[in-house]
């Protein structure tokens, strides 16, 4: 890529305002943490037109952009995740079907230190299943934060609702799945941050 | 190990294909230049192919078979690959020919199409070091207004333990009815619910309800449309096929005349096997048609009037023991019945138990 100085995400937006071509930077910067996130949402076959379609509408809105904020990501993610509301249906069934596909990339390891003695294939199920159940702000919430790696403060901002909403969400979000994946831990209850952070991800 | 990194460790880390991001650049490049945007194909392929073969056909042959499927849904992957044995072809022909000579109820303005949803779900948590599956039990009744953007009421009736497997399970599923119960924010403890438009918890309008006069009525093209629209998710196309349909049926709104083009569907479904003819569910009994998927160790049901050709309800019945549930139990299940009715509840509000935010007004 061409482009790799030149300011950060509110300078960017803010240059767009006079030279239009600029916001293709955030588009370099941003487009495969969004694609990647409408794909795990939706699957592959509608992530190209969500992150397509965010950045078309992210650069008619930019003139409504807050330039007091830095980082981009949490708007350009709202954007996603109101765009993806239209794909209910599909998200669903895309939870279905990533189920065997990511039973793989659990490791028994994990498996057994999640203290759930159930096959991946079945855990994995239950969490897309206890997915699907989630009121539609709950999960959008959750899925911010565990795929979209928003903070709290990213998600209030992405999903425009205080920050106290972001974390009761969460941890209503957070019970329902502690149950489908039968990994109870008192110890979880507490309100931390984000937790393992140094879980692996190869 | 929490929930949190579970979830985080299933996800997906594919790249975008170097020319989604062109073409995505393009686009905006175009927007931001004041032109026209450039037309953005839509007949992509998934990338990446799901890793596993079912039944004959994988689902990456089927994305390859599909990638140039026109839209008509005349030529697909339904008609040519077999279809479903005799014995359960002879019973869905038989249900679509009752089905198609049946009337459904019309509602009149100020009426309710009333749809009481009662199921069984397998359900586990964890106390300490004991993790056990149990099983519980909903009953839901949805209220939707003839005019579609008036109120619709959903009643969430209390759920329930439906049944424990042992000690273990049974101390599980009693943990969990204490923290439902012991909470006034529980919806499982039941509540009531009422949106305009069926927006509930702020949720899209009428999900669910929207396409039906879309859908093919002719079952050939019928099928293709749902292989098309399901593919890349489930286990197989051909099980997640009778899932689709199990999905649609279950909300108690699909018209006559459709329903009885997915009966002949289902019987175009390569390994949908006849199941029963005294199948009973929640006290109703029906036929039973269905598909053993081995990737789930489990058998999907669907389960008909053979006499109306109403859907009874689905189910799916496990084939091995797994966690403590014996075989043969049928670890979900799902009973629907619909009728028009004058009136629905009164009450009820777009969240429910649910906390609303009063800036926002969201649940």
């Amino acid at each position: 890529m061409s482009n790799t100085d030149v300011g950060t995400d509110n300078e960017v937006i803010e240059r767009s305002a006079d030279e239009p071509g600029a916001f293709a930077l955030l588009f370099d910067r941003h487009a495969p943490a969004i694609y990647r996130y409408a794909a795990q949402r939706l699957g592959e076959g509608s992530a190209e037109d969500v992150m397509s379609e965010t950045f078309l509408v992210a650069f008619e809105k930019r003139a409504a952009y807050d330039l007091a904020i830095v980082d981009a990501r949490p708007w350009l993610f709202g954007i996603a995740t109101r765009l993806m509301h239209k794909h209910v249906r599909l998200e669903a069934r895309a939870w279905k079907g990533m189920v065997a596909d990511l039973a793989a990339q659990l490791s028994p390891d994990m498996i057994e230190q999640a203290g759930a003695r159930l096959d991946a294939a079945r855990l994995t199920r239950r969490l897309a299943s206890a997915l699907r159940g989630l009121p539609a702000s709950d999960r959008d919430t959750l899925l911010l934060y565990a795929w979209g790696d928003l903070d709290y403060a990213g998600i209030a901002r992405a999903l425009d609702v205080p920050i106290g909403t972001v974390r009761s969400r969460l941890n209503r979000a957070r019970r329902i799945l502690r149950t489908a994946a039968g990994t109870n831990d008192p110890e979880l209850e507490k309100e931390h941050g984000r937790v393992d952070a140094a879980a692996q991800h190869t | 190990m929490d929930e949190l990194t579970l979830l985080r460790n299933t996800r997906s880390e594919t790249e975008p294909p170097e020319s989604t991001l062109h073409r995505g650049r393009a686009a905006l490049l175009a927007a931001a230049s004041g032109s026209a945007q450039p037309h953005i194909s839509t007949s992509r392929r998934p990338r990446r192919a799901r890793r596993f073969a079912i039944g004959g056909l994988s689902t990456v042959g089927a994305a390859a078979l599909v990638a140039g499927l026109v839209l008509t849904d005349v030529v697909g992957l339904a008609g040519w690959r077999g279809g479903a044995d005799a014995a359960a072809a002879a019973v869905l022909d038989e249900a679509s020919a009752a089905a198609i000579t049946s009337v459904d109820q019309a509602v009149q303005p100020g009426q309710y199409l009333r749809v009481n949803t009662r199921g069984v779900h397998l359900s586990s948590g964890g106390i300490g070091d004991v993790v056990a599956s149990y099983q519980y039990a909903s009953d839901d009744t949805l209220y939707r207004p003839a005019d579609p953007s008036d109120d619709w009421v959903w009643v969430r009736g209390p759920q329930s333990i439906a049944a424990t497997f042992g000690p273990e399970s049974e101390q599980v599923a009693n943990a969990w009815w204490e923290a439902v119960s012991s909470s006034s924010g529980s919806f499982e403890a039941g509540d009531l619910l009422r949106a305009p438009g069926g927006a509930f918890y702020g949720g899209d309008a009428g999900a669910g309800f929207a396409d039906l006069d879309q859908l093919p009525r002719d079952p050939y093209r019928l099928l293709n449309y749902i292989y098309r629209v399901t593919l890349g998710s489930g286990p197989s196309p051909d099980t997640e096929a009778l899932v689709y349909m199990a999905d649609r049926l279950r909300a108690g709104n699909v018209p006559a005349d459709l329903r009885a083009a997915m009966y002949k569907a289902a019987a175009m479904i390569p390994g949908v096997t006849f199941i029963s003819d005294q199948a009973t569910l929640d006290g109703r009994t029906g036929v039973a048609i269905g598909r053993v998927e081995d990737a789930w160790g489990t058998r999907v049901d669907i389960i008909i009037d053979p006499d109306t050709g109403t859907f009874i309800g689905d189910r799916e019945v496990l084939l091995r023991d797994q966690d403590g549930v014996p075989a043969g139990t049928a670890v979900r299940w799902t009973s629907v019945t619909s009728s028009v009715v004058d009136e629905a509840p009164e009450g009820g509000s777009v969240c429910g138990k649910m906390t609303v935010n009063p800036d926002t007004g969201q649940c």
